[in-house]
């Protein structure tokens, strides 16, 4: 198993343990125990297989067991983006296994990108979203659950398929639909009516900085993509847990907890966000500095999105208050110091 | 030649699981896509892998045939398009599997490609969940067949590949909440 992937799993594992610990009395905490330790299994199984195609299989698993959950969506629906998802990246292993023109791997190296970004729900396969669904069942567990680990797989598993010159294309499609899901989850985030929505393109946004750090293909870039992965699974996952019942209660808080989440959410120092957007322009620097330019202006516009975050939060109390702490306080330490965190993954 | 004739089975198969919209129609279609995949795969999966792959279509069409809409419901009225597709996805990926792409293998590449983006398209278009979810075990199934073009594939994913199209077809259906 990669060590990246070991560490994500441990920060997935331990995000759940954070969500079971300081959620509401009034919540299902059986179930979601249940529910997301299979969940988590079965993760941690995509990591272990020692094949590519083992873990597409794994991948399929997940998707049933997903779609058998009780939610809000019909199974067809939910089955939809795991299915061209798993068939996008199985098509990729063809065309990158088989003898041919170099244009068959450059192929190979475009249906690696798009079907990892059908399988994390991103942009262009954004998939169907209910804020009210429970958390297991919708597609923020693709996102920020399942999602971290499967990526580092999937990169993992290109980088072992392709060769150099396809890799390379490889990256540039990574950067291309990091862009995009960056430009567009942010503004998103910021513009749409209702905060479920929001919370899940803020999802989206993030991710366009994860897949702009894989794409860099620099120590850099992975460096940057595995910070970034840590807010998303130890930050924003268990702050849209919190909001959730606020969003319940129709809630909206300017207090200072309000600007110190949303400051955590918009990747401000000294938060670990902000480690993961130096290092990604630093990155983006040593390899073409315009692009640099462009991720710098796409950074900004996660101030707006994240300020109506941060205030859709409302006033947590009581353990909830105390998970909330937490959590800010892991963000500012893998912040101020990420040298262990990088170094877990041997980064 | 052996290999050409499952090849085409296969395709047959995905085919049907495209064309129909009820039980017995996606059933069979499992069982010939099944089998076919196995053909294919048999050289590089051995006996056990290619049984494994005939053993979870068959289970996986069983499941089907006593579940979901009831008939045959094979092209049914408004499905020109899905025909089109079954005959233009298959044309395409002969070209490419045999044309394109060089070296051994290209009954098995053909098998493989129409088996993948059939099912695949199948699962995007589909708003019924038995037909989402035979189209899922279908593409299971073509998942673990690709293996076979990998170096040393060993019998696992094509064990893996049957026990997720059993687990597909024997899942209950999302249950859905009202708001």
């Amino acid at each position: 198993m990669l060590p990246e992937s070991i560490e994500l799993l441990a920060l997935a594992a331990f995000a759940l343990a954070i969500a079971l610990v300081f959620m509401p009395d009034r919540s299902p905490r059986r179930r979601l125990a249940l529910q997301g330790g299979a969940g988590l299994a079965g993760t941690a199984a995509v990591a272990a297989v020692p094949t590519f195609d083992l873990a597409l299989l794994v991948l399929v698993l997940l998707a049933v067991f997903q779609a058998a959950l009780e939610g809000r969506r019909p199974t067809a629906a939910c089955l939809k983006a795991p299915g061209v998802a798993v068939a996008l990246l199985a098509l990729a292993a063809v065309f990158a296994r088989v003898g041919g023109p170099e244009l068959i791997h450059r192929f190979a190296a475009v249906g690696l990108g798009a079907g990892l970004a059908a399988a994390l729900g991103l942009l262009p396969y954004l998939h169907v979203f209910d804020p009210e669904e429970p958390v297991t069942a919708s597609p923020i567990g693709w996102l920020a659950f399942v999602g971290p680990v499967l990526a580092a797989v999937i990169v993992a598993g290109a980088q072992g398929l392709l060769p150099a010159d396809a890799g390379a294309a490889f990256g540039a499609v990574l950067i291309g639909l990091g862009v995009v899901n960056m430009a567009w989850g942010s503004l998103a985030a910021w513009l749409t009516e209702s905060n479920g929505a929001a919370w899940r393109y803020s999802f989206v946004a993030d991710w366009g900085l994860a897949l702009c750090g894989f794409g860099l293909t620099l120590a850099d870039g992975r460096r940057a993509a595995l910070l970034v992965l840590f807010t998303v699974v130890l930050g924003r996952l268990p702050l849209y847990l919190a909001s959730r019942q606020a969003g319940k209660d129709r809630v909206v808080t300017e207090r200072p907890v309000n600007l110190l989440v949303a400051a955590a959410l918009a990747g401000s120092a000294p938060f670990a966000g902000f480690a993961a957007r130096v290092l990604l322009l630093r990155g983006a620097t040593q390899l073409f500095w315009p692009l640099a330019l462009v991720l710098a202006l796409v950074m900004l516009l996660w101030l707006p999105g994240s300020l109506r975050l941060g205030r859709s939060m409302g006033l947590p109390r009581g353990r909830q208050a105390l998970g909330v702490a937490l959590v800010l306080a892991l963000n500012v330490a893998a912040g101020l110091y990420p040298l262990p965190l990088l170094a877990g993954a041997r980064l | 030649m052996v290999e050409v004739a499952a090849a085409f089975v296969a395709w047959l198969g995905v085919s049907l699981v495209v064309l129909s919209d009820a039980r017995r129609g996606l059933a069979l279609g499992t069982l010939l896509a099944a089998a076919g995949l196995a053909g294919v795969a048999l050289p590089e999966a051995g006996p056990a892998g290619g049984l494994a792959l005939v053993a979870g279509g068959a289970v996986a069409a069983a499941r089907r045939f006593t579940a979901g809409p009831g008939g045959w419901g094979i092209l049914p009225p408004g499905s020109t398009p899905r025909l089109i597709l079954c005959v233009a996805g298959g044309l395409l990926a002969l070209w490419v599997g045999l044309a394109v792409m060089t070296g051994e293998g290209a009954a098995l590449r053909f098998a493989v490609m129409s088996g993948v983006g059939l099912a695949g398209a199948r699962a995007l278009s589909s708003a019924d969940t038995s037909v989402a979810q035979t189209a899922f075990a279908v593409l299971a199934l073509a998942v673990a067949a690709g293996a076979a073009l990998g170096a040393d594939a060993g019998v696992w994913p094509f064990l893996a590949g049957a026990g997720a199209a059993v687990a597909v077809t024997w899942a209950p259906g999302r249950v859905q909440r009202a708001a």
